[in-house]
């Protein structure tokens, strides 16, 4: 009796209790909708200012201002450097580095890997801007439209890139990665066709006028600079000497007449320049390349240093020189170094930008678009503005040879350690395996003209063929 | 004619018996009569309770002796106490009662004359609730059992059956024992005060009676009218040692699940800081990595293998770790690294997983620890439901005893040193390998002004070439120490005990500087219960500081790696030098690393609250509460002393860093335990619910350009600051039960269940079921076993299945988020403070569901002083919950998902105690266990075309190691060659596996093939030594990892002196490694050859060897004063020790450290011996 009245006692107890929990289950664990630094995505593209902060997130991620090299500043002008012929690894234990020089790049190099990395981050940025914008009502068309603009620009130079160091790569537009996750490479046409509708679309709903302040997020002319780019690198000649053409008689930019002004903040030639002022570091090429104590990580080789004609402003202004006098045996040693951005760190004197397009280069695309038309006399005019500017005579070239080798000559003392147009000319103008040849014999092997695809991307998408060679 | 029992208290336990200061004298052997000298113990003994009497282990009805004495006393209206004082002083009697039993005693009215003292007696007690009785010259007094209620029909009450009580040996009740009639199915259990009563039930009955670790106890009733006392004395076998399990405790006599336990004995001779390396070796199915050799570094767990599909082969992911459990309180979400700064660097954060940083572990003292249970298959962890996948590490802490207030006091210190040195080139095998380097290269003539060459080449045109520093010495080569301090004061009533203890401990850092852990910790328990003992409030507090003073140094051990001509790092004039004849010496300046202070504080607070009550015999309602807070400061800087002279191009800045983290759990588990007897079997039930909370928040500001280096403690001196945080947040919340029986104590079945949810799942994933069913049999009850094969004692086999989640991800990653980017990196655009989002986000994901069986065999033989046990389990993961690998080109590294794929562990663990001689003197105890776990893949839907094609391959383990197969060298070229998955030799393999048509092969497996551990105790009088061994067997990156994981071999970069005349010199050598390379850009074509070999090298079948060893993990040798020396002190005990951690290794494992296998140049694993005493007042 008593036993049972226990157990009766004991079920109904337990019974209750149960209820009790079950029936506040759902409640017990209920949290708030977002942590207390995060918003949900849905509420981001709902505002207008946050769709600011997104958009610009986009500019942010550049890291322009991080001090070490990103894809979208300094990793490119390094990594490529070390490649072709412009600049060399003074550290000695970093395979990393060298393996660059040597064109000899091993799948898990981390330097590679960070360059995929990186631009797939922001590409994935871009992507869910472009997606979330189309959708909303949150801001006016016209706005939509600017914005939109200005994110093609940067997708474009970003696959412009891309394509450029790795080959065909897929071609991700959208941010699910059910889909994004497993798309295999796409031919180089490919790749390029999307660069093209993407300015093509910019260059529709791009204004002259620059968004904002400076000449800090893409304009029309960002679009057309860009354009110009493509068009010469698809030898598209005419399109490529229109858009420049187009882009040099706006009259809006004009050649800073001293090479040390010309990544300055506000230089008159930036066509589109980020701010590189951060509190804690500048551009990655300012802390790379200048030294600290005594070598710099990186010198200027004597391919690059032979390049410049005696007088040129650029071997003075452009490379810095730092004389180190070596106790041991009684000798100095001059190391020579990239100097194209001088603040090394937060306490440089003056105020620096990161330069994407500028428009000494835009002369040289008009140059060369003219001289494969055979408009030579066009074509040296604009090559000798830059001349003039380096303190330099124009150029004497008569032939359509000569005056398009003195247009590469002119790229490779203009544009040296500048986004990779070294190694890009030398690639797209066919000249990369002779000139490597002389000056890498027994390295050089014609394989090494594109990067590999990192190693973890294709394990992680079996579907991504290697390239040739790697 | 009344009769006396007297149970002799067993030989063994007389000297625990005695201990407590009043009960000394009573123990004078050899009997256990009371002394006469009434002088002795008159005062102690009156205000002693029945209780204590009880110890003396009698069952006693009445004293057949009535003397002569008589008595001759008058009073009025006295109290009872007055009475018995006065027939105390005329007789020499004693009394014994509880003061309580008293309290409803009336005064009385007494006129004695040489009243005989039994009739005096009766006539005190006439007409109250008291009974008396007589033993030698003492006189007990017990309360009469309550009058059973008339029944309402009025039919004359029921005979009155037994009454009685169960109490241990110190007189505390034993509640929720039971008490069978033997032969038959009736029986019953003790109430809360340890009362029972069986009605109806006459003389001449046997009664079976049982508890939990203790001894069974038969006794013949022979009188049913009085209430009788059994005195339980605990088991002798060790099957009966309680353990703690999941809400409660059993004993391995009856348990149907697998638990290991650890207990204080082994901890205390371990002088580590963090409790997870005193488990090493010791836990069947555990293993214990740590990080590294620095104080306070991660330390890493893992129950029965992986259960987890992870991202990176050989990483140990932190979705593995066990749950921890603190006092029942959750504690340490995944062992997560507990410093933010040390993790900013380590990427991925969804799942918490750090293979460095600083163990949250390091905040409990071991000394304050008494047991760790680890609870490793489905019967021991199911209830614990989506939490217990991954096994359930209980740990408890000490607890106060009643008796006399004791202090101990235990102070010890003792060197550290690394345990294997790795001797590196000095300068002149140095140089001779550079030059050969350079020779190889067809670098004939160096020239010192050519800016590359220089650049490169500075141990050779700039650095003194006769100068020789050994920088491994000079590092990690010195001695440092160890000092702990422990004081515990203990004590209490049997109503109240408490414990309170302080611990200090100091462990200092091996390499050059002032740099230390140090640990503060406060420990506190209290117990109370009623007098009724229905109401038992627990309370236990255990409070940490500590302050790990380290430095924000990058990898120190990269040290290893410097020239050995390298200059000194400190100049003549005391300065940090930057430069040496010209050659900028600011990479390697390491000295200057030393002077980057980081230091971690954590405030650690852990209580623990929990009542119960019982309602009604055999139920008790309970509650327990828990919170823990633990919170961190954290703070590392860049100082102007660290940093170089301002030079044309350099302006030095001092920055600093500070972090503020805090980390709160919030336990509630209401709780209904039930126990009854049924039949012939014990019924337990348990039924209760779980709310968690656990919020953490960290905020973390960076600042730089402090005036003065003397400011880099306070942010507000600086001119520029970022500031970043983060907050998480989980509830969880859950209902458990646990239903067993025991049939006979020969039939088990336990059926464990949880209903749970959590809010780290999106909405309608959140909630999930999960149960165990076990069960077991004690063959050897049966009696064929018990006559047929005597020498067995024990012999059980059990078996249960059942399931758990694995529930370890970060919360709200089932939406997409975005947030406001990093303010370091990403300063404000044009006045906007950028986003970026934070995650891919997958909305379905829930728990990995665990399926899991375990079979179990028990064996006791010699009266069970040999045990063993043998384990096999299977575990099935299933469902999933990963950090799924995504190419990059989704955007992101990974996104949280369940997949289909179906993991297997299965395992065997065998686990043997012996206790291989016992006289007075001497005594031998050996344990020994040993694991082997195999891990296998057994589906992945979709594997080829998933992000796992080349990690992993089905029917194969997770830990299996794919690399390229070494081809052995080139003779002419002297470059290392590779098999192509057709079989051709080259030097430029291709890194995808055979499947996708590369050249990567499976060539092992990672996982253990076995370990476990062999200790062995021997004392002999005041003398004990242990020594425990650890040992263990697989397939790991040997030091060639290490060396082509570093530096390229020719480059500026030392090396092993081992590797000294291996590498390849001219065509024809036949040479272990290939040709030395520079690394410049001249190397030529064969140099640039192997420098990219190099890199395949490290992925090669050659860079992994038999990683077995035995390890003296260790030895402790103590020894005990005798008890007639420390009298005259006042002390109760004292021994002084000496206990050493990792003294010795036997292994064919070549450089670094076998538990670090591949780590080479990381800061290697302690051997630490410590010398102390402890002393007992």
């Amino acid at each position: 009796m008593t036993a049972f009245l226990h157990i009766r006692t004991t079920t109904l107890a337990s019974l209750l209790f149960a209820c009790l929990l079950a029936a506040s289950c759902k409640k017990l664990i209920e949290i708030p909708p977002n942590p207390p630094d995060q918003i949900p995505e849905r509420q981001v593209f709902n505002d207008s200012a946050d769709i600011m902060a997104a958009v610009v997130g986009i500019y942010a991620n550049f890291k322009t201002t991080a001090g070490s090299p990103w894809f979208g500043s300094g990793a490119i002008t390094q990594t490529t450097g070390m490649s072709s012929d412009e600049i060399l690894s003074t550290r000695a234990s970093d395979p990393t580095a060298s393996q660059f020089s040597q064109n000899a790049l091993s799948t898990d190099n981390s330097s590679l890997g960070s360059l995929w990395t990186d631009a797939y981050q922001n590409i994935y940025q871009m992507n869910a801007c472009l997606a979330g914008i189309r959708n909303t009502t949150a801001i006016s068309e016209r706005l939509k439209r600017q914005l939109l603009g200005e994110i093609s620009v940067t997708r474009a130079f970003y696959y412009f890139n891309l394509v450029n160091l790795f080959g065909g790569m897929p071609l991700v537009t959208s941010t699910d990665y059910n889909t994004s996750a497993t798309l295999p490479r796409s031919s180089v046409d490919s790749v390029y066709l999307l660069i093209q509708s993407d300015l093509a679309y910019a260059r529709t709903v791009l204004q002259p006028a620059y968004p904002s302040a400076g000449h800090m997020r893409p304009n029309l002319y960002t679009a057309l600079a860009l354009s110009s780019r493509v068009c010469l690198y698809r030898q598209q000649w005419d399109s490529a000497a229109q858009m420049a053409g187009q882009l040099i008689s706006s009259g809006v930019y004009t050649l800073e007449q001293d090479p040390n002004n010309v990544f300055l903040e506000g230089s008159s030639e930036a066509i589109w320049q980020l701010p590189a002022n951060g509190s804690y570091n500048q551009t990655a090429e300012g802390a790379g390349f200048i030294p600290s104590f005594s070598a710099p990580n990186y010198t200027v080789t004597d391919f690059l240093l032979n390049a410049f004609e005696p007088g040129d402003l650029r071997n003075t202004d452009w490379v810095g020189t730092a004389v180190i006098h070596n106790y041991s045996t009684n000798t100095d040693v001059t190391y020579r170094f990239p100097y194209k951005y001088k603040n090394k760190d937060v306490f440089g004197s003056t105020t620096e930008d990161y330069m994407i397009f500028r428009l000494g280069e835009q002369y040289l695309v008009l140059a060369e678009a003219q001289a494969h038309q055979n408009k030579l006399t066009d074509a040296l005019d604009n090559l000798n503005q830059l001349r003039t500017r380096a303190g330099l005579t124009g150029s004497s070239a008569s032939t359509q040879t000569d005056v398009l080798a003195a247009i590469m000559h002119e790229r490779q003392t203009e544009l040296f350690c500048e986004w990779g147009h070294r190694w890009y000319d030398l690639k797209r103008t066919g000249a990369i395996d002779n000139v490597m040849a002389t000056e890498k014999p027994g390295l050089w092997q014609p394989d090494a003209a594109l990067y590999p695809i990192p190693r973890q991307e294709t394990q992680y998408n079996p579907l991504l063929k290697q390239n040739h060679g790697y | 004619m009344q009769t006396m029992h007297i149970v002799r208290v067993r030989e063994d336990r007389k000297k625990e018996l005695c201990e407590p200061e009043q009960f000394k004298a009573l123990c004078n052997p050899p009997s256990y009569a009371l002394p006469r000298r009434k002088d002795c113990l008159t005062k102690t003994l009156l205000v002693m309770r029945l209780t204590t009497f009880l110890l003396l282990a009698i069952m006693l009805q009445a004293s057949a002796h009535t003397n002569a004495q008589t008595v001759t006393y008058t009073g009025r209206s006295v109290p009872l106490t007055t009475v018995f004082s006065a027939i105390k002083d005329q007789t020499g009697y004693l009394f014994f009662y509880r003061k309580e039993d008293l309290a409803d005693a009336a005064p009385v009215t007494l006129q004695l004359r040489n009243t005989p003292l039994r009739t005096a007696l009766e006539q005190a007690l006439e007409g109250q609730p008291l009974n008396f009785a007589i033993q030698g010259n003492t006189i007990f007094i017990t309360l009469k059992p309550t009058p059973p209620p008339t029944s309402r029909d009025g039919s004359s009450p029921p005979p009155s059956g037994i009454h009685g009580r169960v109490t241990d040996s110190l007189g505390t009740p034993l509640s929720g024992a039971s008490i069978m009639i033997k032969g038959t199915k009736r029986g019953t259990t003790t109430d809360a005060r340890g009362d029972f009563e069986l009605r109806g039930v006459t003389e001449n009955v046997t009664l079976v009676i049982s508890y939990t670790s203790y001894a069974t106890k038969e006794y013949k009733v022979r009188d049913y009218t009085n209430k009788i006392f059994v005195i339980m004395s605990r088991s002798n076998s060790p099957l009966d040692d309680a353990q703690v399990i999941a809400y409660g405790t059993n004993t391995r006599r009856f348990s149907v699940g697998s638990v290991s336990t650890v207990t204080s004995e082994e901890i205390e001779k371990q002088p580590v800081t963090n409790i997870l390396l005193a488990l090493q070796g010791r836990v069947p199915g555990l293993t214990v990595d740590l990080s590294n050799g620095m104080p306070g570094s991660s330390v890493h767990t893992q129950i029965r293998g992986q259960n987890n599909i992870v991202n990176v082969l050989g990483n140990k992911q932190a979705n593995d770790e066990p749950l921890y459990i603190v006092d029942g309180v959750p504690f340490a979400p995944q062992n997560r690294n507990l410093s933010v700064l040390l993790t900013s660097f380590a990427g991925n954060n969804t799942f918490a997983s750090e293979n460095t940083g600083l163990s949250p572990l390091n905040v409990l003292n071991p000394s304050d620890i008494e047991s760790v249970s680890v609870l490793k298959d489905a019967d021991a962890t199911s209830i614990y439901g989506s939490q217990g996948a991954n096994g359930v590490i209980v740990i408890t802490t000490k607890k106060g005893k009643p008796g006399a207030t004791s202090l101990n006091i235990r102070v010890n210190t003792g060197p550290n040193k690394i345990s294997r040195e790795l001797p590196m080139l000095n300068t002149q095998q140095y140089l001779a390998m550079r030059h050969q380097a350079i020779k190889n290269d067809g670098l004939t003539t160096l020239d010192p002004t050519d800016q590359y060459t220089f650049g490169l080449f500075p141990d050779l045109l700039a650095y003194d070439t006769t100068k020789y520093t050994n920088w491994s010495r000079k590092f990690f080569g010195g001695t440092s120490n160890n000092t702990d301090a422990h004081v515990s004061l203990s004590g209490g009533s049997q109503y109240t005990t408490f414990i309170a203890s302080a611990g200090y401990t100091k462990s200092v850092y091996n390499f050059p500087g002032d740099f230390a852990d140090n640990r503060l910790t406060l420990h506190s328990g209290f117990h109370h219960s009623s007098q009724n003992r229905r109401l038992n409030i627990d309370f236990g507090s255990d409070f940490s500081y500590d302050r790990n003073n380290s430095s924000s140094a990058p990898s120190l051990g990269q040290a290893l790696l410097l020239a050995p001509n390298f200059p000194d790092m400190i100049d003549p004039a005391g300065k940090l030098a930057w430069t040496y004849n010209g050659a900028d010496l600011s990479s390697y300046q390491m000295m200057a690393y030393l002077k980057k202070p980081f230091s971690l504080q954590t405030y650690e607070s852990n209580n623990s609250l929990h009542i119960s009550y019982q309602v009604l015999t055999g139920l008790t309602f309970s509650i327990g509460m828990g919170y823990s807070l633990v919170t961190t400061k954290e703070n590392g800087s860049d100082p102007l002393a660290s940093q170089g002279p301002p030079t044309t191009f350099f302006t030095p800045n001092s920055s600093a860093s500070f972090v503020r983290s805090d980390a709160q759990t919030i336990n509630v588990e209401p709780q209904i335990d039930y126990r009854r007897t049924i039949g012939r079997g014990v019924l337990t039930a348990l039924v209760g619910g779980t709310y968690k909370k656990r919020m953490s928040s960290y905020n973390e500001i960076d600042a730089s350009g402090f005036s003065d280096d003397a400011l880099l403690g306070s942010p507000s001196a600086a001119t520029t600051f970022t500031i970043e945080d983060g907050a998480y947040l989980n509830k969880y919340d859950g209902v458990f039960g646990r239903l067993g029986y025991i049939y006979d104590k020969e039939f088990i079945i336990n059926l464990t269940g949880r209903r749970d949810g959590s809010s780290n799942f999106g909405p309608g994933r959140q909630f999930g079921n999960f149960g165990s069913v076990g069960l077991g049999w004690i063959f050897s009850e049966l009696n064929a076993f018990k006559t047929g094969l005597p020498f067995i004692s024990y012999g059980k086999i059990s078996g249960n299945y059942g399931t758990n989640g694995s529930e370890g991800v970060a919360p709200y990653m089932y939406q997409p988020f975005w947030k406001p980017a990093n303010q370091y990196s990403y300063p404000l655009f044009q006045g906007t403070r950028p986003y970026q989002p934070v995650n891919l986000f997958n909305p379905n994901y829930s728990w990995a569901s665990k399926h899991a069986i375990n079979l179990g065999l028990d064996l006791g033989f010699a009266h069970d002083r040999v045990l063993m046990n043998i384990t096999w389990y299977r575990n099935r993961t299933g469902n999933q919950l990963t950090s799924y690998n995504l190419p990059t080109q989704a955007g992101f590294r990974n996104v949280v998902e369940n997949f289909n794929a179906n993991l297997q562990d299965a395992g065997l663990e065998l686990s043997v105690t012996t206790l291989n001689i016992k006289t007075k003197d001497f005594r031998w105890t050996s344990t020994f266990n040993i694991s082997g776990n195999r891990n296998k893949l057994i589906s992945f839907p979709g594997l080829s075309t998933s992000s796992y094609a080349s990690l992993y391959q089905i029917g194969k383990s997770t830990s299996m190691i794919t690399a390229l197969r070494f081809a052995g060298i080139n003779d002419t070229t002297g470059v290392f060659q590779f098999y192509t998955g057709k079989g051709d030799r080259t030097y430029r393999p291709n890194y995808q596996t055979a499947a996708q048509g590369g050249d990567m092969q499976i060539v092992g497996d990672n996982q253990p093939k076995f370990f476990g551990g062999l200790g062995n105790t021997v004392t002999y009088k005041g003398w004990s030594i242990s020594l425990f061994f650890q040992f263990s067997k697989r397939t790991a990156k040997n030091y060639l990892a290490g060396v082509y994981g570093g530096g390229l071999p020719g480059s500026m970069s030392n090396l092993p002196a081992e590797l000294s005349g291996m590498f390849w010199e001219q065509p024809g050598d036949k040479a272990t490694l290939q040709r030395l390379t520079t690394g410049s850009y001249q190397a030529g074509p064969n140099g640039t050859l192997a420098q990219r070999a190099g890199s395949y090298f490290s992925s090669s079948d050659v860079v992994y060897s038999d990683d077995t060893f035995l390890r003296l993990k260790n030895l402790s040798l103590s020894y005990s004063i005798p008890a007639a020396y420390l009298k005259k002190v006042g002390m109760k005990a004292a021994n002084i020790y000496v206990n050493a951690q990792n003294l010795l290794t036997f292994t064919n494992y070549k450089f670094g450290d076998p538990e670090m296998p591949g780590a080479l140049y990381t800061i290697p694993v302690q051997r630490i011996i410590a010398g102390g005493v402890s002393i007992d007042f």
